[in-house]
């Protein structure tokens, strides 16, 4: 096989792949727009009005409107306002979990043997991208958010704060910080997945979709890189890998299930805005 | 397969290997925890034969339906008549059998035959010595992952034949020729590679694009938990070729492969 690139030329691809995914960005936020369009739509059929009032439907307003146009568009407004509440709700939890991924990274990245000077190249290169795709995710699960009428989340999601910050203490290299990092994209990734079953519109759907699969991929190259740095070949991990000296399992480590699991995912509400 | 000797491997190969294994034994047992939602699946696949939206309720009925469809998928996966792939690639009726959410689940099986199709091709390839010499690991790749795509066809003809509809043996899709063709031309491992990385997200764009456009929760669901595998695979294959694996902060749909692309009759 080819031998490892330097890290100029992992520079040069991590452009080259920015070129590309600033094409997805645009799909990506054109799936906001159009999401936020059929929301306020959907209320504008049920209620007259798709001013959501710097207050999402069904916080307030759905009880002044549902008394004004009777019982019927109690049940139907109810049901969008707890449909869009949810939506809401799920986006917020998904910023929490990319704060927490953001702030993680950051972290990782001023470790030596991640950012410093002890650290593999393309690892310390492809924390640096993850940490910028995360805000990127974050970003536009709270764009959705403000368009909404929500309240942006911008604070780290409590329960995997508190993780983060009783496994920070107990690092001691590359693979713990692998691992944890690999958790972390995993209960995301697993999130946004369930997501997928519990949000009420199409455009909403493909977002969480397309963002559940960009962090599968990081757990997928963090599994098989935990998998080198605990067999004791942290030189492999090099960008060609020399797939030849790769051990067999290798193959076949970063991506375990047939079907992507949801067990994990958090709820709805847990990074919600209070 | 042709392969290396790799004398100077510095891995423990038992402790990755173990690794796979209890991953494995992990997956598999989240199966039974599901089979008591068959009854739901069974009723959710009604609005499939009808083609009618579900509703939140759906939705939430269907979830149980994924899972299902694994335990069916890994029942069948073991068989030996299980979602085999045709070399004959396009010998079908299906643009005209399957119509509404079910065209898309008849999409997704063809899809995920031809990625079964490019790999047993690949393996055949390598068995040739057409390859050269083929990286252990890269075969354990293949294999791993032609079997997670006959688990996924396996899904979406358990769907099918629920249904009451034929089930996709092979690849009935307007583009099937070309990458058959493309495949027959594969001189080395990282030819293979590209090809393959092409299918992996032509398949993830399509599920992405399924998650908004299928109307029934349990094609939903099962589109959403079969996407993250093939972007994945893709992170995997782009990493071999030296190629950036994580290149999108977003999965795009502009490669997905459209239901018309499902042969007509």
């Amino acid at each position: 096989m080819v031998s490892p690139i330097d890290e100029r030329g992992l520079r040069e691809l991590m452009v080259e792949s920015d070129d590309l995914q600033s094409d997805a960005m645009r799909t990506a936020r054109r799936d906001l727009d159009d999401y936020v369009e059929a929301v306020l739509d959907t209320r504008a059929e049920r209620t007259g009005s798709r001013d959501p009032g710097g207050m999402w439907p069904g916080w307030g307003k759905a009880g002044l409107v549902a008394g004004l146009t009777g019982a019927g568009a109690l049940l139907a407004n109810g049901v969008a306002a707890a449909d869009a509440a949810q939506d809401v709700q799920a986006l917020q939890t998904a910023a929490s979990l990319e704060n927490v991924a953001v702030a993680t990274y950051k972290t990782a990245l001023t470790l030596p043997f991640i950012g410093g000077a002890d650290a593999n190249a393309v690892v310390k290169a492809f924390a640096e991208k993850t940490m910028a795709q995360h805000t990127e995710h974050g970003q536009a699960f709270n764009a959705a958010v403000v368009k909404l009428g929500g309240k942006a989340q911008n604070d780290p999601n409590a329960k995997y704060a508190a993780v983060v910050q009783q496994t920070v203490p107990t690092i001691k290299g590359a693979a713990d910080v692998v691992a944890l990092a690999i958790a972390l994209e995993d209960v995301a990734a697993q999130t946004y997945t369930k997501n997928v079953s519990q949000v009420s519109t199409a455009e909403l759907r493909q977002l969480f979709a397309s963002v559940a699969g960009v962090e599968s991929q990081h757990k997928a190259i963090l599994l098989a890189v935990k998998a080198l740095i605990d067999g004791g070949a942290p030189q492999l991990i090099a960008l060609p890998p020399d797939a030849a000296k790769l051990p067999d399992a290798a193959g076949g480590v970063g991506f375990p299930d047939a079907f992507f699991p949801t067990e994990k995912a958090s709820p709805v509400a847990e990074g919600a805005v209070k | 397969m042709s392969t290396d000797k790799r004398p100077e491997m510095q891995i423990s190969e038992r402790e990755l290997t173990a690794m796979t294994k209890d991953l494995d034994e992990l997956h598999e047992s989240s199966f039974p925890t599901v089979r008591k939602l068959l009854d739901e699946f069974s009723a959710n696949l009604a609005h499939l034969t009808r083609g009618r939206a579900a509703g939140r309720r759906g939705f939430l009925m269907g979830i149980g339906g994924v899972t299902t469809l694994g335990v069916a998928a890994a029942c069948s996966s073991n068989s030996s008549s299980s979602s085999s792939t045709s070399s004959a690639p396009v010998s079908t009726t299906a643009a005209a059998t399957y119509d509404g959410d079910l065209k898309v689940v008849a999409l997704a099986a063809a899809l995920e035959n031809l990625a079964v199709t490019a790999y047993t091709g690949a393996l055949d390839a390598a068995s040739k010595g057409t390859l050269g010499t083929v990286p252990p690991a890269i075969g354990v790749f293949v294999q791993t992952a032609m079997k997670q795509h006959k688990d996924h066809a396996a899904a979406w003809n358990a769907v099918l034949s629920k249904a009451g509809k034929p089930t996709i043996t092979d690849s009935p899709l307007t583009i099937t020729a070309d990458q058959v063709k493309a495949l027959g031309q594969v001189k080395s491992v990282p030819d293979v590679a590209k090809l393959a990385l092409n299918l992996e997200n032509a398949a993830a764009q399509t599920y992405t694009f399924a998650t908004a456009n299928v109307t029934d929760a349990g094609g939903i669901m099962t589109a959403a938990t079969i996407q993250p595998v093939e972007t994945m695979h893709a992170a995997i294959l782009s990493f071999v070729l030296g190629q950036y694996p994580v290149p999108d902060s977003f999965i795009g749909v502009d490669k997905a492969v459209k239901p018309d692309a499902l042969a007509p009759k």
